[in-house]
């Protein structure tokens, strides 16, 4: 069983948001919820960073620990969802989490937040449940990362995705030696 | 004030409430009846596990020219989300958010669903068969009236290969040359650069063989966010330790992965390049034996060189000179290095020697035609490469044939089965025939003015797919809109063509299908060739280019010449047959559509095909593919390589010797490469290749092993260039009086100028910088693209970037007493446009920057009420166009947007 993570190769990010509107449209995903969302640092200067902030799928997640309902669970694959069922919106799981990846589709102080929403490592669309209410299922493969325009955020098995970055960091792709193009 | 501060702030208001009403599905109730008997709701139906199955369509993004592959999720007809195609060996798979978002552009529903006429200050449906019969009619009373040179045609670089062509075919049929396109805007300057210097117009490298560059210079380019999956070969080329140059005048996104960046002012391209050219030179890092074999005029380009020393420079420039010999040390230790542009070096008054002046860079180091090095010119649209192919410009006919070329009207007559004589009859005179028609760029002066060069002002505008507000002086083309007898608007989108202007009647709306919605061929900015699938048939009553092509044709009296058996018969029997200056000969759908079925033979290394149906292929074909064997010519001028294995030569575009100039100089040298020198082939019968239809010409070179372009050699100096040597000229609006003196603009132009006179010594003024004392400059957004029309009106786009803003750096922003996120207004001599303040140290305390890609606002007024009732967008803002410079190319009428003078004071109440 494969242990799924995100990483980010910083230097590769080019904040094209395309992960952003992959995310999006593969998921169906309302406006005004942002399962990911690209943060910049040192914006229009030296050091500009940008980085890719989905839910990172913690290996200890503490949005599961501050749910009171246990809403959120992990799955052996080291996803991490959130039973919509369950969940009574009362925002815990935001305050705990450090990346601000738990999403809301209402606002206000006094009224429900409704049902959190986050992302899924594209198992689950916004709407988890199909016409016939069964649960929707798919299989665990990130479009923010397949979409990425410069490669740049990885996902998958977290022994692969290692490996991949640190080949890149040795200046080697993963193809291997530049072919002669002539 | 207030009010105007309220309608914005309704218009952002309603954008939000819409977000959340759009949400739901009935809202859009009425929607789903209207796709193909579809009973699915587009919006929900990729989660609602429809029974059909789901096939996946190998389709094109439709934004900017790298052509990134993408496969649409196709059920029971309806388009219902999108997959990486992540074997397209120039994305792998990646898109930016507009490449990733392009679904929800086909199914917005604030799409144009029917035709539609503003009369009596209503809009109103109606059917196909009125608006092309009102359109036809009108197109007739006005060549009865004035004659056919007072329509003016605007067609699109978001056409198919096919569709542009015939744009072009379609107004030689009506009989003018007043037919343009974005091209003109976007990179008329480098054609207008790189043909002088080496005879061809078009990038030379593709965006793979960044990859293999030990240095990147990218300099007037963005790319980060205007080709943000071009960058992927750039980035994997610094993991290889390749160093990054920037030369803007911003800190961009592209500047943040940069080595080293030099911030010029914006418009002093031309003295750096001069200025690092200056140190090489003088260190004796140049490529001697590449000068001498492959070029021609290096003494007196160096003539001019000499002059412009680093300190020179500096003091122009703006980038110190330490700098500046730091750059030429990076490029001779780091080479080959690519120089990478874009509308950071064309959009000037001096765009075309802008672009010279890099070609010429690179020729002195020995770093063209090599993989890894040559000129990168980023396109901008999904297709333009192939529509400036198409010749769908003012002063071509397609495969850059000069329209004051008798001999190549005469081959165009012949393969459209035409007597010459009978075309000439179609225009008002043979002389207008020969002669430059007006441009993208400048169309409205000739529907305000009267002293052009026809007989009589354009009265008809027909907008075929161009969002008008990214073209300068909105307001005289404001002005021209309200003139004209007739505006017809042909796009999927009620864009500003239609809600510009203050009139009541003559308006005509034609819902234009999507891309995603006709098949057809589309070039990349790397002169690869890409089929387009159709992804679903149109929706609502929209049809293709094609369709609308044809009908307009039948119903002016000359659709026998619109008649095609297939889409392909258009690419057999005319373009590929026709378009041979280029070598359209051997691209064929049949063959390119063989590459998109096997796109994972190909390596994304050097996009050549290993195995396979393919073997030994390059990816689309890139020009020139002379005959149906040719692979393509991945890189322009490597003749490293045999033709018919991809290689190439300069071109000998000047003949054998230097002819006859003014300057008397070199008279009679050799223009042919010092060993194998070959002229440019022609047939038996004397007749050039590029005209020749029986092929013979071609076939010739080819058995002797050249290119049929010959062997010639490139040109440091260009001596029919009013500059033959790129020297520095101020831009039109210079914020340094001192300069303009020394450095003063170019003559005015008369109206042999495409049709009208234009002003730049006149219009150059020293004095402007005392009233608007900071420098204007414009670009992208990586989230929206050209007008935004189309991207303005993605529910998806509209959330990750709503806003129009002006960049201001927090200590101009302190100064001028302006807090983060205020509405500000920027101030020219041309118009002010009302934005809000977006506090960066992208930009230095001189100078702001506004993205080109928003409308629905004119100087602060909503315009959001003309749009018909159920078009429009879900995002305005007023329009930078507005306000930018009245600067233009002195050889292609390029527009100058990157340099202005203007002011920004806080709004009242703001």
């Amino acid at each position: 069983m494969p242990t799924n993570k995100f990483l980010v190769d910083t230097s590769r990010c080019i904040r094209c948001t395309g992960c952003e509107a992959a995310c999006k449209q593969f998921n169906e995903v309302p406006q005004g919820i942002r399962r990911l969302r690209v943060v910049t640092i040192n914006e229009g200067k030296p050091g500009e960073t940008n980085v890719p902030m989905p839910c990172m799928h913690c290996t200890k997640p503490p949005c599961l620990s501050a749910c009171p309902v246990t809403a959120i669970y992990k799955r052996d694959d080291g996803v991490v969802l959130v039973n919509k069922d369950k969940c009574i919106g009362c925002g815990y799981c935001l305050y705990a989490c450090p990346f601000g990846a738990p999403q809301f589709p209402d606002t206000g102080l006094f009224g429900s937040k409704g049902k959190m929403d986050k992302c899924t490592f594209c198992i689950e669309p916004f709407n988890q449940k199909d016409e016939d209410g069964n649960l929707i299922q798919r299989e665990a493969k990130p479009r923010c990362s397949v979409f990425c325009g410069t490669k740049a955020l990885l996902a998958g098995d977290i022994g692969a995705i290692t490996e991949e970055y640190k080949k890149r960091i040795a200046g080697k792709l993963p193809s291997g030696a530049v072919p002669d193009v002539a | 004030m207030n009010r105007v501060k309220n309608s914005l702030k309704t218009t952002r208001r309603s954008f939000l409430k819409g977000a959340v009403t759009l949400g739901a599905a009935a809202a859009l109730g009425g929607y789903a009846g209207l796709t193909r008997n579809s009973p699915l709701n587009l919006f929900e139906a990729a989660s609602a596990a429809p029974a059909g199955e789901e096939k996946l369509i190998k389709t094109i993004c439709p934004h900017c020219s790298v052509g990134c592959g993408t496969l649409g999720r196709v059920v029971d007809g309806v388009f219902v989300g999108q997959e990486a195609w992540a074997d397209n060996p120039l994305n792998l798979g990646g898109m930016c958010s507009k490449g990733a978002s392009i679904r929800d552009i086909v199914v917005s529903e604030k799409r144009l669903k029917y035709p539609m006429e503003k009369s009596g200050g209503v809009w109103k449906r109606i059917t196909w068969d009125e608006a092309i019969n009102k359109i036809a009619g009108k197109m007739n009373e006005i060549r009865e009236k004035y004659g056919p040179d007072s329509v003016m045609l605007l067609g699109s670089a978001k056409t198919t290969l096919h569709e542009s062509y015939l744009q072009r075919k379609f107004a030689a049929f009506w009989g003018s040359n007043n037919v343009d396109h974005q091209a003109r805007i976007c990179h008329s300057t480098t054609v207008g650069g790189l043909i002088p210097t080496w005879g061809h117009g078009a990038q030379t490298d593709n965006y793979n063989d960044l990859r293999h560059s030990k240095c990147l210079f990218f300099i007037g380019s963005n790319a980060a966010e205007a080709h943000p999956v071009a960058m992927q070969h750039a980035l994997i080329a610094k993991e290889r330790g390749a160093k990054i140059v920037v030369a803007d005048p911003r800190f961009t996104r592209t500047a943040s992965k940069a080595d080293l960046h030099l911030r010029l002012r914006p418009g002093t391209d031309i003295p750096l390049i001069l200025a690092i050219c200056n140190v090489i030179v003088n260190n004796k890092w140049h490529d001697t034996a590449f000068i001498e074999a492959r070029t021609h005029g290096f003494d007196e380009f160096w003539d001019v060189c000499k002059d412009y020393t680093p300190e020179l420079a500096e003091d122009i420039t703006g980038v110190p000179a330490d700098k500046i010999k730091e750059v030429a040390r990076i490029f001779k230790e780091n080479g080959p290095m690519a120089i990478i542009w874009s509308m950071g070096g064309t959009q000037h008054s001096v765009g075309s020697q802008n672009i010279r002046s890099y070609a010429i860079l690179q020729l002195l180091l020995g770093y063209v035609g090599k993989s890894g090095g040559g000129c990168a010119a980023l396109r901008g649209h999904d297709n333009v490469q192939g529509t400036t192919d198409m010749g769908c410009l003012s002063h071509y006919l397609p495969g850059y044939q000069s329209v004051s070329s008798e001999p190549a009207w005469k081959m165009w007559c012949n393969i459209w089965g035409i007597g010459y004589d009978d075309m000439v009859k179609r225009f008002a005179s043979k002389d207008l025939m020969l002669r430059n028609g007006m441009t993208d760029s400048r169309w409205y002066e000739g529907a305000i003015r009267d002293d052009i060069n026809q007989p009589n002002r354009i009265k008809m505008v027909i907008v075929w797919g161009h969002s008008l507000n990214s073209i300068t002086q909105m307001k005289k083309e404001k002005k021209a809109l309200e003139e004209v007898e007739m505006i017809v608007n042909i796009d999927p989108r009620a864009t500003m063509t239609s809600s510009l202007p203050e009139r009541n009647d003559g308006i005509i709306i034609l819902p234009a299908a999507t891309v995603m919605e006709k098949e057809g061929m589309v070039v990349t900015s790397g002169r690869s060739a890409q089929w387009r699938y159709k992804v679903i048939d149109p929706l609502f009553e929209s049809k293709s280019d094609l369709e609308i092509l044809k009908l307009l044709a039948d119903k002016l009296g000359f659709g026998q010449y619109f008649t095609y058996s297939s889409v392909d018969d258009i690419y057999t029997k005319e373009i590929c047959k026709g378009v041979r200056s280029i070598g359209m000969m051997g691209r064929t759908p049949d063959r390119i559509r063989k590459h998109m079925e096997n796109s994972s033979t190909f390596d994304p290394e050097n996009i050549m095909a290993r195995g396979g149906p393919c073997d030994g292929e390059y990816y689309g074909l890139p020009w020139p593919c002379w005959d149906e064997k040719h692979p393509g010519t991945p890189l322009l001028w490597d003749d490293s390589k045999p033709v018919s294995k991809g290689g190439h030569d300069f071109r000998a575009l000047w003949g054998d010797k230097v002819a006859d100039n003014k300057y008397k100089l070199h008279v009679g040298e050799s223009m042919l490469k010092a060993e194998g020198g070959k002229k440019m082939y022609s047939n038996a019968a004397g007749v050039n290749y590029a005209l020749d239809t029986t092929g013979e010409a071609v076939q010739l070179a080819l058995a002797a092993g050249d290119p049929p372009t010959g062997r010639g050699r490139a040109r440091f100096w260009a001596w029919d260039l009013t500059d033959p040597v790129p020297i520095h000229r101020e831009p039109i609006e210079s914020p340094r009086p001192d300069l303009i003196a020394k450095y003063p603009t170019y003559a005015d132009k008369d109206k042999t100028y495409y049709r009208v006179p234009c002003e730049f010594k006149t219009a150059q003024n020293p004095e402007l910088v005392k009233k608007f004392p900071i420098i204007l400059t414009t670009g992208r957004q990586v989230e929206h693209m050209g007008g935004g029309a189309q991207t303005r009106g993605s529910k998806i786009l509209a959330e990750i970037q709503p806003d129009m803003y002006v960049e201001i750096n927090p200590t101009l922003a302190g100064n001028i007493g302006v807090k983060e996120g205020e509405m500000v207004w920027v101030e020219s001599n041309q118009g002010k446009v009302l934005v809000k303040a977006k506090i960066t140290e992208r930009v230095n305390e001189k100078t702001v920057f506004m993205p080109y890609h928003w409308a629905g606002v004119f100087e602060g007024a909503s315009y959001e009420d003309r749009y018909p009732e159920g078009t429009g967008e879900y995002v305005y803002g007023d329009s930078c166009n507005i306000v930018t410079a009245p600067g233009y190319d002195e050889i292609t009428a390029m527009q100058e947007t990157k340099v202005g003078l203007c002011n920004v004071y806080k709004a009242q109440g703001g």
